[in-house]
């Protein structure tokens, strides 16, 4: 977390000093705070900040939600949540110490009259914690409630301090939603007070994208299409959709995964080397991406909705049997599509990218498979166990980076089989990797935007996702295609088993 | 973190160095066999350590906390001059479970007794030992012989050579020496890692600090010198220390008036040399400190 501060020439106590980031004073306010993403994520993530000294000593936090509770049983509520969810140890007193400085405020989201309250219980916190008029809102509440809190905390602004907004997804629901929120921010607050989250950009192993591909003399001169074949990014998940069908109706993967996750992903696989890593380089560099997709014609896209099957041998029900689903639904599961980068670097390369609900296992990868070897000076069948090169990045689990290469198997003859060269996290720094919402968070305090989307991002991911979905209200897919436990509907292997390829073994 | 299990263990009286390769590849080859995953070893560099008998105790404790966050080759030098001539080894493998994966990662440590005439020339012992491409560190307990050949090999054959000068008897004098050795290697003192926290905070209290002529210090003598000879060279004028002896950095007042204690966590001996285990390259502003010091 360490970073070299800018030194002051005129301050020569500073050279070579390495100065930890630590937030000015302020007050965080969350909004949702009754929802599981609070008591899984967002306490736990504070909880981590203050046990490695972190927060600013000057801190509180507030949640807002519709549910009644005093603060004494929001407090009570959320320490059972650090116990159970939080990646340290508990220790009393770190948890007292960010607990003083909490409260609670019961109120609907749209109730002009609760946001006042809110806004007095942030003034006595600048009185009694000093928190100095310093605010940062995080917005984790369903997206009907949203324009409503934007304005009426804009309207509310604290005259003291500085004010910024942490907009949890969904980010609208389509490219014209988008742009009527983004019109919405742009009249209360400017770019640089809007944070838009995609935890996925705080996990280690994806910055970590850019470390392998800008830290690496090695691997640069072939990030292209003459050397690489093709990119496959998978994010699998073995859940199903847990108690949020309303949502998952709404959205399906395409909007819960594809929009964001996955477009991230591609981006930063894809993207050029930025000049350095501030917050306009890297998102600059990652929007010309996003513009350089080409939209997917409908046969290289592939909807999937999973039936009853098993997860690691226990039986689970078909989505249309979920409670809360409509039982003749279409909301895909299973969302995979072939994309392709038009730009100099990446012309006729596909990427393959899918994710789903329900599939064997929980896993985020990228694995980037090189040409194979032009001309193996050894006997066909020799070469049989060979396959291409593969620079595999495990997002999760397993965070690390693999390589497949070829190598003789011990013996006489010249029998070559594929054998993979692992660097896992785990086992090079053993440090524990933080939480993504941890360093998001944080991020957002110190006012370092690198790791949010901003305003461009968000339209031109959803302008691609319009795209692909304007057919789709036309269609009656055959729903379920895929059986739970399944690596999705056949139709996802005969998207790429057309251009000869597979996808990855498992 | 998580304590480590030693899967397997090797004892050895009068051996090679080749023996002792032969003995760390059977080793693995044991642990990997037992184990239900694959070992990996992934090491981030080779640590060399290099322990004079009253230190060994005091260097074993720094390594339990610190192997999981380094994984290294660590080879542990104990000089036992005054013995017949000969080289004991004691090998084992640390590993580590690996979370949500089968297997484990293996870190080895060679504990190297060098008696007689073997301590004369240690870096001879240790090159075929060193993990190739990766940064080689040495840790030399107690105050180093500057100028002799032990230390001059070994300083010649590692990246970093890390001391802590509150283990000398003779700082500052000592410091003359120590500067001499800058152009051979990086070097790294745990006492200047002790008063980062300090130093941040003494930072703060610029332009104000440009008047002041006494530096006060309650702390180990390593420390405060580092601290005042820090404060003389970045300010490029004189300044007087008055010391007050204490096992750690407790109080700090520039003319009499307290700076107040840094926030930070207590960082233990392993936590110390683990960060300085993770530079890299010189410190220039250590090294004008450490000249200052010495005034």
């Amino acid at each position: 977390m360490a970073r070299v501060v800018e030194q002051q020439p005129e301050n020569p106590l500073l050279a070579g000093l390495r100065l930890r980031r630590t937030p000015e004073p302020c007050a965080l306010v969350i909004f949702g705070a009754s929802g599981d993403l609070t008591q899984r994520k967002l306490i736990p993530a504070l909880y981590s900040l203050a046990f490695r000294r972190l927060l600013p000593e000057n801190f509180g936090v507030v949640g807002v939600a519709r549910t009644e509770a005093s603060t004494e049983e929001f407090v009570e509520r959320m320490e059972e949540a650090v116990k159970e969810h939080g990646r340290d140890e508990f220790r009393q007193d770190v948890w007292d110490a960010l607990a003083e400085g909490m409260r609670y405020v019961a109120t609907d989201f749209a109730d002009e009259g609760g946001e006042d309250v809110v806004m007095e219980v942030l003034d006595e916190l600048d009185r009694e914690r000093g928190t100095a008029g310093n605010r940062v809102h995080y917005l984790a509440v369903p997206p009907a409630a949203m324009s409503t809190l934007i304005r009426e905390l804009g309207e509310r602004r604290s005259r003291e301090g500085w004010t910024r907004l942490i907009i949890e997804k969904p980010f609208g629901r389509d490219l014209a939603s988008a742009r009527s929120l983004n019109q919405q921010l742009a009249e209360h607050f400017t770019e640089d007070e809007v944070f838009r989250i995609d935890h996925y950009l705080g996990k280690e192993t994806v910055q970590n994208m850019l470390a392998l591909r800008f830290a690496n003399g090695i691997f640069e001169p072939v990030w292209n299409r003459q050397f690489i074949d093709h990119v496959q990014i998978t994010v699998a998940e073995s859940l199903g959709i847990g108690g949020r069908a309303s949502f998952y109706e709404e959205s399906g993967a395409i909007r819960d995964i594809f929009q964001n996750h996955l477009l991230q992903l591609v981006a930063l696989t894809a993207m050029e080397p930025p000049i350095d890593f501030t917050a306009d380089s890297v998102r600059n560099e990652k929007v010309k991406v996003l513009r350089s997709l080409h939209t997917p014609g409908p046969k290289n896209v592939v909807r999937g909705q999973y039936g009853p099957g098993f997860i690691e041998g226990v039986e689970v029900p078909g989505y249309r049997e979920e409670e809360g689903v409509a039982p003749d639904s279409v909301t895909e599961t299973y969302f995979a599509a072939k994309l392709y980068v038009d730009n100099w670097r990446w012309a006729d390369t596909p990427f393959y990218v899918r994710t789903g609900k329900r599939l064997p296992r929980r896993e985020t990868t990228i694995a980037i498979q090189f040409k194979r070897a032009p001309h193996p000076p050894f006997e066909e069948t020799a070469a049989d166990g060979l396959r291409p090169n593969v620079l595999l990045v495990h997002v999760q689990p397993d965070e690390g980076v693999s390589l497949a290469i070829g190598a003789k198997v011990p013996g006489q003859g010249m029998s070559i089989r594929t054998v993979h060269m692992d660097f896992l996290y785990g086992g090079a720094f053993r440090t524990g990797l933080p939480e993504a919402y941890e360093r998001l968070i944080l991020d957002a305090m110190l006012g370092d935007a690198t790791l949010f989307t901003r305003t461009d991002e968000v339209e031109e991911q959803w302008s691609l996702v319009d795209a692909i979905t304007a057919s789709w209200p036309r269609d009656r897919p055959s729903f379920p295609n895929y059986a739970a436990g399944s690596w999705g509907p056949p139709s996802a292997d005969e998207l790429i088993h057309r251009d000869g390829r597979s996808w990855r073994r498992h | 973190l998580s304590a480590p299990a030693e899967l397997e263990g090797w004892t050895g009286h009068d051996v090679t160095v080749a023996d002792i390769e032969r003995q760390i590849a059977g080793l693995r080859q044991a642990s990997a066999a037992r184990t239900d995953g694959p070992d990996l070893r992934t090491s981030v560099m080779t640590h060399m350590a290099w322990v004079p008998e009253e230190w060994v105790d005091a260097a074993h404790e720094t390594l339990g906390g610190l192997a999981e966050r380094h994984p290294s080759r660590t080879i542990l030098l104990v000089p036992d001059p005054d013995a017949e001539s000969g080289l004991d080894a004691d090998l084992s493998l640390r590993c580590f479970p690996l979370h949500e994966h089968h297997g484990h990662v293996c870190s080895e440590v060679i504990e190297l007794r060098l008696r007689g005439d073997r301590t004369r020339a240690p870096a001879s012992i240790v090159t075929p030992l060193l993990i190739s491409d990766l940064p080689a560190f040495l840790r030399w307990r107690g105050r180093p012989p500057f100028g002799k050949p032990e230390l001059v090999q070994l300083v010649d054959v590692v990246d970093r050579l890390i001391v802590d000068s509150a283990e000398w008897p003779d700082p500052p004098e000592a410091y003359g020496e120590l500067a001499e050795v800058f152009d051979a290697t990086a070097v790294s003192d745990i006492a200047w890692g002790r008063g980062l926290l300090w130093r941040r905070e003494l930072a703060l209290s610029w332009p104000r600090i440009t008047e002041v002529r006494e530096l006060h210090v309650v702390g180990p003598r390593a420390d405060a010198l580092l601290l005042v000879g820090w404060l003389r060279s970045r300010l490029g004028r004189p300044m007087q220390l008055a010391h007050e002896d204490a096992d750690a950095l407790v109080a700090v007042a520039l003319d009499g008036k307290a700076v107040s204690p840094p926030r930070g966590e207590d960082r233990s001996a392993s936590d110390l040399l683990s960060e300085e285990l993770d530079r890299f390259g010189r410190d220039p502003v250590y090294e004008d400190a450490v000249r200052a010091a010495h005034v």
